[in-house]
């Protein structure tokens, strides 16, 4: 009887645990094709959108850089050695995919005080015709573009998380300054941007073949 | 409908607290909604309230739409200070609905105050907007900003309701650009800069007052809308030692960090409509340059190249412009096109054959020369050492002349010929003619018919299994060109120009693995028109007077301009115009049932069945008569005058009696009078039966034994029986004169009086005299002397037939004499024979006597006649009367 009895608990238990494993399985591969769409989706446009982006700006502000020079007289070579303070760090920081495109997002958005001064203190200086001022308002209108698409990255990628602004870190702007010191500052914001471009087209092909690479060995397995 | 009448009572309650205040002091009436804008299609309900009178009800109320009134079945009262009515819309046109009083004092009086009216103003929902389009153009090395799209409009709309359509243009997480237009197209600015690599949303809302939709969004990658100008500097670049391939290159203004392009690649050679395309795979890359390989050596290639967005862009550029190079040369890749001419010889057993090349199809290269041999065919292994005759190339035709020959009927001979460029030799083409006798069957049933601006060929192949391929010759006004075609053909069209209204004659050759066959021909023409030349018509001869023979002159081959089907010839006399169509091979034609005397114009027409030609007028005058006609009369008429004459002269001989009888009635013959017997006892009957023949001559034939019967005798030559001669001592004559001349009144039977008189010129009125007297019969010896009488005797009788009559007259008399002749021995022995004779020389000329010479005589005779009529004595009384016919 006892062990009848014990037969008929023991039968009820592995019923439910077959149940339970059934339940835990259909989960898990769920959730892992949820995570595949997910990533499938951010190895897409968005992505390749942000990345082309980069790329184009960055392009741009290397001509940009070359119209700069240009346009700004003789030792235009000289403006852009000298190393002038204040002006963000075109290193992007942080470990995880999140930290550097939080990172990213934030560079770009010190960045964009520093291009309006310039633009404002190059208005000044060029006529209103100048390509100097068109290639400025280019780049500066791409960086907020690019700063939306990281943004955007970010939201599809880590929708719950929301971006953190660059809260207490206030962008400085230089004081007022001569027309040198504007030639020399407009150089080193430009040279220190297409640093942080190339900085991040970096990081974007890094993401890239993190996200298309995964989403390949996921259809291998699936 | 318990929500819709919950929504009216809701608007009386509206009604009743809102609207008082304002219409309070216009009028009595007011409606529920106002000013509505409504869909065509749909119905409407209206209602109308009294307000702040009591005087009507809604019993009292009335609708009035577009100036009728609506019937009462689309009425519900709701109160009895409100009234619905709902109407159907239906016409597009916006028009007033009222509320009126049925009260007409109450109306007046209250001055218009029981009317309301609202203003119905009509529309449609707007339609969807559909294939909506947007692109955005480069500029430089940029792409505008302005983004320009359009829409399909969709519904229709009223003038009281009209439609806009706003455009929207989204940067996604960025911005909303958006204009708005009534057309189905706008431009929106997007920015200060085009957002490359930013997703744009794109899409058109229709809106109005009774609605608005949205078309479908575009929601695509900026780029997507990218239209490109086309690759610039586009340069195509040969090499040496690739002869059938070229390179091109080209650069465009966009770098790829902007828009990444994909490029379209198509080249043709040069002359020719199809493009070649390069597949999109080889160009689907971000290239700059391609290699086209497989082109033919030396042949001119256009090239064009076009881009568009690589990553899936809607729109391609335009084509570039158009590069151009010749590819290299290269070694002549088929055998140059060998033909002959063959024309008469020097001798009859001789042919010319003349040699002519074209370029290889694939020359390859600019052919600088051709060599040729000639040989035997049958001894051709034999001459492999014969030598090559170089011939430089025609630099003027595409037919190089190659060699002329002399062959004899009966032999055969073998052309070979290679063509040479600068990078090399052909190989050897080779055509054989052989022997007169011994050529090779034609093709059969050969047909040439022209077709969209083609000359095609068709024929049925001999029946041979060494038929290798065919040449189609056509020659033209000498100039000689062919083609040829491959042995399976069984039409064709001829590919080189072709002139139109020219004649071509087009041969079919079957070749015979390099022996030429019996051509078969036909002649034809592109396109035929009217001939450039006129014919020439004139007539062959002179008109007759029927019939006229035209004659025209054949148009010249080359004037032609078409086959003559044929020709019309016209001719008329002014009145109407007749036409006579003749075959294209007659070059004469006998007008006939020509009016004679008539002058006709005459002309022709060539015709061909692309039109027809006429010639100039020719005018002629037909004839009266007819050659031979004039002759014919001329000589019927001879005939019959001659007929006439002879039946005349015939039947003058042959009723010479009857004719004498009319003509010369008998004439009494004073000798043989016998008035003296005209008394009652001599009966006259009796004497009616004496030979009258002897009437116009009497003989007085004084025969004193006969005596009687020559009184028998002038009993019958007397027809002066009749009355009017029985007159005594009466005697007529010519004009009065007689030769008896009497002074006395003669009467004759003449009564026309002066016309009668007016014909003595020709007759002669014969006196008769008869002396009846005693002597006279008293030449009878027996018988008693009786009282002489004088009778005379007339007559009609035309003296000249006398005279002409003289000779038979005198036959007659000599025949008459010799029917007496022997009574002369009686004369003879008469008392006095010299006296007879005598009288006998008076007798002859007595009836034969010239006018002249008896008027000569006549008056001495009168007077004797005067002197001896009383004399009693017979001899004496006789001879006066001889005497008495002289005169005559």
């Amino acid at each position: 009887m006892n062990g009848h009895v014990k037969s008929m608990n023991f039968q009820q238990f592995m019923e439910q645990a077959t149940t339970l494993l059934s339940l835990l399985l259909v989960m898990a591969v769920y959730s892992t094709r949820t995570v595949a769409a997910s990533r499938n989706q951010q190895c897409g446009n968005p992505l390749q959108q942000t990345l082309k982006l980069s790329r184009l700006i960055q392009k741009e502000t290397v001509d940009l850089i070359k119209t700069y020079k240009v346009s700004q007289g003789e030792m235009s070579e000289l403006f852009c050695k000298v190393s002038v303070n204040n002006i963000p760090d075109p290193n992007i920081s942080g470990m995880e995919t999140s930290e550097k495109i939080v990172s990213i997002y934030t560079h770009l958005q010190d960045f964009l005080p520093h291009f309006n001064r310039v633009y404002d203190q190059q208005t000044d200086l060029q006529s209103s015709t100048s390509p100097l001022l068109t290639e400025l308002n280019n780049v500066r209108a791409r960086s907020i573009n690019l700063a939306a698409h990281i943004n955007n990255l970010y939201q599809s990628l880590f929708p719950n998380v929301p971006v953190p602004e660059p809260a207490g870190r206030p962008t400085t702007l230089p004081p007022p300054q001569n027309v040198f010191q504007q030639k020399v500052y407009g150089c080193v914001v430009l040279k220190t941007y297409k640093e942080l471009l190339l900085n991040v087209s970096r990081e974007l092909r890094i993401l890239k073949s993190k996200m298309c690479t995964r989403r390949i060995q996921k259809k291998h397995f699936f | 409908m318990g929500s819709g009448r919950a929504l009216q009572l809701l608007a009386l309650a509206f009604l009743g607290s809102a609207l008082p205040a304002r219409v309070e002091a216009d009028s009595y009436l007011a409606i529920v909604p106002q000013s509505p804008v409504l869909e065509v299609g749909t119905n409407f309900t209206a209602t109308c309230v009294i307000i702040n009178t009591s005087e009507v009800t809604a019993d009292d109320l009335y609708w009035i739409l577009f100036e009728t009134t609506v019937p009462v079945e689309q009425y519900t009262k709701i109160n009895e200070s409100a009234l619905n009515v709902t109407v159907a819309i239906t016409r597009e046109e916006s028009e007033w609905l009222f509320c009126q009083c049925k009260k007409d004092v109450l109306f007046f009086q209250n001055n218009g105050k029981l009317v309301h009216g609202i203003y119905l103003q009509k529309g449609y929902v707007p339609g969807k907007p559909e294939n909506l389009s947007c692109e955005a153009v480069q500029q430089q090395q940029y792409i505008s900003t302005n983004f320009s799209c359009k829409w399909q409009l969709v519904g229709r709309q009223t003038a009281a309701v009209p439609t806009s359509y706003t455009l929207y243009a989204a940067v996604l997480f960025m911005q909303i650009y958006n204009e708005t237009t009534q057309t189905n197209r706008a431009n929106v600015k997007l920015g200060d800069t085009f957002p490359h690599h930013m997703t744009l949303e794109v899409w058109v809302e229709a809106h109005n007052k009774l609605g608005k939709i949205e078309s479908e969004h575009l929601k695509e990658d900026s780029g997507w809308f990218v239209k490109p100008d086309p690759p610039s500097d586009v340069k195509v670049f040969s090499e040496k030692s690739f002869p059938t391939s070229l390179l091109i290159n080209w650069t465009h203004l966009i770098p790829k960090e902007r828009v990444k392009l994909t490029y379209q690649i198509r080249y043709r050679q040069n002359g020719t409509q199809n493009w070649t395309y390069v597949p999109p795979r080889d160009t689907a890359t971000d290239i700059k340059s391609f290699r086209l390989q497989g082109l033919q050596p030396y042949q001119v290639y256009e090239t064009q190249v076009s881009c568009k967005n690589a990553r899936q862009g809607l729109y391609w550029s335009t084509w570039s412009t158009t590069a151009t190079k010749r590819t290299p040369e290269a070694r002549p890749a088929s055998i140059p096109d060998l033909w002959r001419i063959i024309a008469e010889g020097d001798s009859a057993s001789e042919r010319r054959v003349h040699f002519i090349c074209k370029d290889p199809v694939l020359a390859n290269g600019r052919i600088i020369k051709f060599d040729i041999k000639i040989q035997d065919p049958k001894e051709k292994v034999k001459n492999r050492s014969l030598e090559w005759d170089s011939i430089p190339r025609s630099s003027q035709r595409t037919i190089t002349d190659l060699k002329q020959i002399h062959l004899a009927d009966q032999k055969s001979v073998q052309a070979i010929v290679t063509a040479t460029n600068s990078v090399g030799k052909s190989a050897e083409a080779s055509l054989v003619i052989s022997e007169k006798a011994r050529e090779r069957p034609p093709v059969e049933e050969l047909k040439v018919w022209p077709h969209s601006g083609q000359l095609w060929l068709e024929w049925k192949p001999p029946i041979s299994t060494e038929l290798s391929e065919y040449v189609v010759e056509w020659v033209s006004e000498g100039q000689t060109d062919w083609q040829k075609e491959k042995r399976n053909t069984r039409s064709t069209a001829i590919k080189g120009p072709l002139e139109k209204f020219v004649c071509y004659k087009v041969s079919v050759y079957p070749i015979y693995k390099g022996w030429v066959g019996k051509p078969a021909s036909k002649e034809a023409y592109l396109e035929q028109g009217a001939p450039s030349e006129r014919p020439v018509v004139r007539l062959q001869d002179k008109p007759g007077r029927n019939q006229a023979l035209l004659v025209w002159t054949e148009i010249p081959q080359g004037s032609r301009r078409g086959f003559i089907t044929n020709y019309t010839i016209f001719y008329t006399s002014g009145s109407e115009t007749h036409e006579i169509t003749v075959p294209a091979n007659t070059t004469s034609y006998t007008l006939k049932s020509l009016s004679g005397n008539t002058k006709y114009d005459t002309w022709i027409k060539a015709s061909t069945i692309g039109g027809s030609v006429t010639s100039f007028n020719h005018s002629f005058t037909t004839l009266i008569y007819a050659p031979g006609e004039m002759e014919f009369i001329v000589v019927g008429v001879s005939m019959c005058f001659l007929f006439i004459v002879v039946m005349t002269m015939l039947l003058c001989v042959y009723k010479k009696d009857v004719i004498k009888e009319n003509f010369w009635p008998p004439i009494p013959d004073p000798g043989e009078s016998t008035i003296g017997n005209w008394s009652p006892e001599y009966p006259l009957k009796a004497e009616t039966q004496k030979d009258s023949g002897l009437s116009g001559i009497s003989v007085l034939d004084v025969d004193v034994g006969d005596g009687k019967c020559v009184f028998e005798e002038d009993k019958a030559g007397l027809p002066l029986k009749k009355d009017k001669y029985l007159s005594e001592e009466h005697s007529s004559g010519i004009g009065g004169s007689s030769c008896m001349s009497s002074p006395r009144q003669s009467v004759s039977d003449s009564d026309e009086g002066g016309d009668m008189a007016d014909t003595t010129a020709s007759t002669v009125q014969y006196s008769s005299v008869v002396a009846a007297s005693s002597g006279y019969k008293g030449q009878t010896p027996n018988a008693p002397p009786q009282q002489a009488f004088f009778s005379r005797s007339e007559s009609t009788q035309p003296l000249l037939d006398s005279e002409e009559n003289q000779d038979m007259l005198l036959q007659e008399g000599s025949r008459q004499s010799k029917r007496f002749p022997p009574r002369q021995p009686r004369f003879t022995d008469s008392a006095d024979s010299a006296g007879i004779a005598e009288q006998q020389e008076l007798l002859e000329p007595l009836d034969f006597c010239p006018l002249g010479e008896d008027s000569e005589h006549a008056t001495p005779v009168d007077g004797q006649a005067a002197d001896w009529l009383p004399a009693p004595a017979p001899l004496s009384s006789y001879m006066p009367q001889l005497g008495g016919y002289r005169p005559q």
